[in-house]
């Protein structure tokens, strides 16, 4: 068992511990730490599967901003309390369907591959992920839709202003 | 390529002449000066004079239609921008701001009227949409206006959401975001019934999110209230331009696929375009025409009118040949340039209810003529521009064999539209009353709306006269 193993085996059961922490925890707070954590071994397998940049682009927007929303909703609402309400037996029993078929459906997608068969890690293997790639593409071939995405900007930060300003 | 970044640049120019420019008068001039370069730059651009040379990799195709659609939004920006200007600055204490907010709505346009690829209509849309989300609710003191600003960014987000999954789903069938796709070019060694499927589902998706932009009922809510909620002149802009530029994204991604719309070539998926879209109109019209018929407010009127026109120029998209597109155009301009009019006087008047102009005739008779000759014109009565719209509208689903029933459909809420129109004019010409207006009427306004009034009756007598600009 190599490095590359080591690695994936453990920041698998990081990952699959803290989901399951997640869903366990009573306090909503908990839960979106263990959420972070999720985040943050789902990026280790990122970088395993040589995908820098989306790598450090899920720590950055879900682990960063995306938790911070999440974290001040919570405390806005002042949901920190244990309370939690009582769901219907139905609720939860189609819960568990939904989420079951959609795990059912991965299990299969990924037995049925052949690619995936027996690989775990893809260190420094092919180079889809790097952002040399990533940034080759970007300003060759989508230079236009890049560039007039920053007026699409400019007018939300205008609007921002006009709205959020006072009088 | 020309407008595009003229028109950015211009919204730039706007930002810094809000720093720069204390007096609030000034912005509305600037701003006019600056659409009157933008229509100078787009039409050169028409005859070939570039000043930028960039390699769009064919994300952006330029083509006539394109062009001479840009002309119009931005003559009838320029029209709207001196004939109401004056009210913008009454909106709020951010006059240059949203003069900034109004370009980058027309650089959304101009993307719209040449986009190649699904990723430039979707920038496209959402450049257009953000910053009327910020106009809806640039009166913020009034209660309905934050209201109508907030419903607008909700629904529009969802059906951003919905155009996205329409283009994954698209993107999923065909491998590329290009418009243009022909069904061999798609992904071999899967059955063609599972692309074609999904990008059936992807297009049914993306019909309805631009059927949102447009108001086409049923995915037309938000409209009236929208609509009723924000000032009054940024409803004109709103359901104008902004409008005839959703419809112009609408025919330009079913038209790249017409061949493929057809029901011999959906067989096996079991969609049938033209009945989805005969449905579509039939639904919109109705709804429009007559919902428009119990309104007491003449805003409110006009928003739901705006839906019945919806309706109407969505018959290019069912018949989409070359008369839908000549007629799209010219109802683009017919309905922009008559709505501009009725909105540009209501916001001069006091009362928005149909009592209100009671007797507007006797105390402004410039404003009750020339008013009339926009309804006129809505209404599609002859020797108006509308007339020659709803013309060529209903002539292109003529051209189309086998919906003759949908045409006696677009007659008869036609029919229908003149029943609320003439309201207005009744309540302007046979009721007593006194029609009270703000504010004194300069006197360049009545120039300005009789030239406005005067070009209807151009397009109205002569169509051609603005469609020869589309060939040469």
């Amino acid at each position: 068992m190599g490095t590359a193993q080591i690695l994936f085996w453990s920041l698998t059961a990081l990952a699959l511990i803290s989901a399951i922490m997640v869903l366990v925890s009573k306090n909503p707070v908990y839960s979106v730490l263990w959420l972070i954590v999720v985040f943050f071994a789902i990026s280790g397998h990122y970088i395993l599967l040589n995908a820098q940049f989306l790598a450090i682009v899920n720590l950055i927007v879900y682990a960063g901003a995306i938790m911070v929303l999440f974290l001040f909703v919570i405390m806005l609402m002042n949901l920190n309390t244990e309370t939690e309400p009582q769901k219907s037996i139905w609720m939860k029993f189609f819960g568990v369907v939904a989420g079951g078929l959609l795990l059912s459906f991965f299990i299969s997608f990924v037995i049925s591959s052949a690619d995936l068969k027996g690989k775990s890690a893809q260190l420094k293997e092919g180079e889809i992920g790097l952002i040399k790639t990533l940034g080759k593409a970007l300003f060759n071939d989508y230079v236009i839709p890049f560039e007039i995405a920053s007026i699409l900007f400019l007018s939300a930060m205008v609007g921002a202003v006009v709205i959020g300003k006072k009088d | 390529m020309n407008a595009i970044i003229t028109s950015a640049v211009c919204g730039v120019i706007m930002m810094f002449s809000s720093v720069f420019v204390e007096n609030k008068k000034t912005y509305r001039h600037i701003a006019a000066v600056l659409l009157l370069l933008l229509l100078a730059v787009n039409v050169a651009d028409t005859y070939g004079i570039r000043l930028f040379h960039i390699d769009t990799k064919g994300m952006l195709l330029f083509d006539r239609f394109g062009y001479f659609f840009n002309s119009i939004a931005i003559a009838s920006t320029l029209i709207y921008v001196v004939l109401t200007g004056r009210d913008i600055e009454k909106v709020g204490t951010y006059t240059a701001e949203y003069f900034v907010l109004i370009f980058f709505v027309l650089c959304g346009v101009t993307i719209l009227s040449s986009y190649n690829t699904l990723l430039m209509l979707f920038l496209g849309i959402e450049i257009l949409s953000i910053p009327l989300y910020i106009l809806t609710g640039a009166d913020k003191r009034n209660l309905k206006s934050n209201e109508a600003a907030l419903k607008y960014f909700l629904m529009g987000s969802f059906s951003t959401g919905i155009m996205l999954m329409g283009i994954t789903l698209i993107y999923g069938a065909t491998g590329t975001f290009d418009i243009y796709v022909t069904p061999k070019e798609t992904i071999t060694g899967q059955p063609a019934i599972v692309y074609s499927l999904l990008e059936s589902a992807g297009l049914i998706l993306m019909m309805i999110s631009i059927g949102f932009k447009v108001s086409a009922a049923p995915f037309h809510f938000w409209t009236p209230d929208v609509y009723d909620g924000s000032p009054g002149v940024f409803t004109s802009f709103m359901a104008t331009i902004v409008k005839a530029a959703g419809f112009i994204a609408f025919i330009k991604l079913f038209d790249a696929r017409a061949d493929a719309s057809g029901v011999e070539a959906n067989a096996f998926t079991g969609v049938d375009w033209k009945m989805l879209f005969a449905i579509l109109i039939v639904s919109t019209l109705l709804i429009g025409n007559i919902t428009a018929v119990f309104q007491q407010s003449v805003k409110r009127m006009m928003a739901y009118s705006s839906i019945a026109q919806a309706g109407f120029m969505l018959f290019a998209l069912f018949s989409l040949n070359d008369v839908a597109k000549e007629g799209l155009l010219l109802y683009a301009a017919a309905y922009s340039l008559a709505s501009i009019g009725i909105f540009a006087i209501m916001v001069k008047m006091k009362d928005h209810t149909f009592e209100g102009y009671n007797g507007l005739s006797k105390t402004q008779p410039v404003l009750a003529a020339t008013n009339t000759i926009f309804l006129l014109s809505l209404a599609g009565i002859p020797l108006t521009a509308g007339f020659f719209a709803k013309y060529y509208m209903l002539a292109s689903v003529m051209k189309t064999s086998g919906y003759l029933w949908l045409v006696i459909v677009g007659v008869v809420f036609a029919a229908v539209s003149v029943y609320y129109y003439f309201r207005v004019i009744q309540a302007m010409y046979f009721k007593d009353g006194e029609a009270t207006i703000t504010e004194e009427v300069s006197k360049g306004f009545k120039v300005g709306i009789i030239v406005l009034a005067g070009l209807i009756i151009l397009f109205g007598i002569l169509p051609q006269s603005l469609l020869q600009w589309f060939y040469f």
